[in-house]
């Protein structure tokens, strides 16, 4: 059953996704392992498909789809205690850009790799990310940039944090096409990653440690 | 390729009172062309005219923004394009190309990009529908731009291999794309095709449109059609001198090469980037075309 969730997901099923998951929980099967082997793990192959070439957006749009429908069912059979309000992370792309293909795929690899998102939007004002910076209190402030001319407000998020002394209580890591490795070392980011598998794999080696 | 919120930034205008009048559009594009004597001139102010036209609700400051799929309000900003090219081509000496979106791009911009690529893979027959009503749309709208003899650039940034799939293109992309290019070679005119990001999967299709020019982010590749590109926007942005003169460098022995930016020139960008761009294509090959 849990094999057949995961395909589903992989599959880009959603109504499967619902049935399955409805049918394994009737059968009292854990939620978590629902969770963590078949709705994860569906994803994680996901992630491997799309950093393969073998899907590209459309098809990852569909996958977290099924993976969401799913997730939506188990999410409030889930104690505080699991992998899933470990560690949040604020997501948004900057101020000035409207590319947000890239970040919704982020978002659903993070969630699906047991991270609680809040998810600012695209086109987010830097005083926004601050201001939740303060308010959420989170581990990780992700900031997506696909354009070269706003890419450079991330650096300015990173001052205005500093200067709230806000900059310690939490890590950032940055990513979009035009980011490098050179450049988050430039503005002082903690880290940067190409793709968004890549960024849940960030995420988990900040954390770690 | 230099654009009208470049021009309406150097001339103190907000893009709203550049886009919506042609005669501005025409104005700020002149300004360009005289300021940076390059060798084609593009109108173009933002992807959104033909969107907008359709019903889409777009905001253009500080930037243009699509703000939602197709409702019933339409704007209709393509006339002001249409007398725009027209101005520019009767007091300009260089080829005149005007930007029409392709018409996957637009029919992702009516549905809503999200939902519109979803719908390639599970709602056919939506996806199938909103091609043929943004496909009907540029048909028409190249007819009319084509019976003022100026050059087209059709634009089709959705059509990416960064988005979609081969199989994916060549289903809802590329069939459009020919037609357009098809019908603007009848005319004589010059075409090209703008594909920005990952394009390698779809390169072979791309050239076997057989248009008149292919402007692509990464032009050391091999193709029968002629590349336009070759400094990256990054570099026009923020590089220093050296850097656009290496890569203007290496874009010349790259030939044959119409010598661009990779895509839309940031309108924040340093005017003598711009001029260093063209006096080290000038010095390089004092002969041969420029454009930013
Ligand atoms: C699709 C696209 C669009 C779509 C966007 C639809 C949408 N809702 O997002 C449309 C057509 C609307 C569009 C509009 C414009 N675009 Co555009 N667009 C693209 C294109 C072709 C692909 C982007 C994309 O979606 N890729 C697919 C996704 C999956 O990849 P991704 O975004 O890179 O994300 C991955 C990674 O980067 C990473 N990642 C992303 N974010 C983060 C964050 C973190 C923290 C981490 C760790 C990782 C990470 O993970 C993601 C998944 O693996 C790129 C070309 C390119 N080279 O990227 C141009 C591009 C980004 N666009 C560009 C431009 C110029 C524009 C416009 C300004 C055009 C205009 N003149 O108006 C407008 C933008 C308006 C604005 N203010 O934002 C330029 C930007 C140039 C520059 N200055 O740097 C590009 C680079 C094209 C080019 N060659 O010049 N665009």
């Amino acid at each position: 059953m849990i094999e057949s969730i995961r395909k589903a997901v992989i599959e880009m099923d959603d109504e499967k996704a619902i049935e399955l998951v409805s049918i394994a929980l009737k059968e009292k099967t854990d939620p978590v392992d629902i969770l963590e082997k078949g709705l994860i793990s569906g994803m994680q192959e996901v992630a491997t498909l799309f950093a393969r070439k073998e899907y590209y957006v459309p098809e990852v749009l569909l996958c977290s789809e099924a993976f969401y429908a799913g997730f939506d069912i188990i999410k409030p059979l889930i104690g505080k205690s699991s992998q899933q309000s470990k560690t949040k992370v604020v997501l948004g792309v900057i101020e000035g850009d409207i590319h947000d293909i890239g970040k919704n795929i982020v978002k659903v690899m993070m969630e699906a790799g047991g991270y609680e998102v809040i998810d600012l939007g695209r086109d987010v004002p830097i005083a926004k990310f601050i201001e939740v910076v303060e308010t959420e209190k989170p581990d990780i402030l992700a900031i997506s940039s696909l354009m070269t001319t706003t890419m450079v407000h991330m650096a300015n998020i990173i001052s205005e944090l500093e200067q709230r002394k806000l900059r310690d209580t939490v890590k950032v890591i940055v990513g979009g096409a035009p980011v490098n490795e050179e450049f988050a070392a430039r503005i002082k980011a903690d880290g940067y990653s190409p793709d968004a598998p890549s960024a849940v794999k960030l995420v988990e080696k900040i954390i770690g440690g | 390729m230099v654009c009208a919120d470049h021009g309406a930034l150097l001339m103190n205008m907000t893009l709203t009172e550049v886009a919506e009048d042609g005669e501005r559009i025409a104005r700020v594009l002149r300004y360009c062309y005289d300021l940076y004597d390059y060798d084609m001139v593009l109108v173009f102010t933002d992807p959104y005219v033909e969107a907008q036209a359709l019903g889409c609700p777009v905001t253009l400051d500080p930037y243009p923004t699509l703000r939602g799929p197709a409702s019933n309000h339409s704007v209709d900003r393509t006339e002001q394009i249409i007398k725009a090219a027209d101005i520019l081509k009767s007091e300009i000496p260089v080829p005149v190309f005007v930007s029409i979106k392709g018409p996957f791009t637009l029919a992702a911009f009516l549905g809503g990009v999200e939902h519109y690529l979803k719908a390639t893979m599970k709602s056919e027959a939506e996806a199938t529908h909103l091609l043929q009503e943004a496909l009907h749309h540029q048909l028409a709208y190249l007819r009319k731009l084509l019976s003022l003899s100026v050059d087209i650039m059709i634009g089709d940034p959705l059509a990416s291999s960064s988005v979609i799939s081969p199989g994916a293109f060549c289903k809802y992309a590329l069939p459009g794309l020919q037609t357009m290019v098809d019908m603007a070679k009848a005319k004589n005119v010059r075409v090209g095709v703008h594909i920005c990001g990952e394009v390698a999967p779809i390169l072979k299709h791309l050239d076997d449109l057989s248009a008149d020019i292919l402007s692509i982010e990464d032009i050391d590749v091999e193709t029968e059609t002629i590349r336009m590109g070759g400094v990256g926007t990054d570099t026009i942005l923020n590089g220093d001198v050296e850097r656009i003169r290496s890569e203007v460098k290496n874009a010349l022995g790259n030939r044959p090469i119409i010598l661009s930016t990779a895509c839309d020139v940031p309108p924040q960008t340093d005017p003598a980037s711009i001029k260093t761009m063209v006096s080290t294509a000038r010095e390089n090959d004092p002969d041969h075309g420029v454009q930013e």
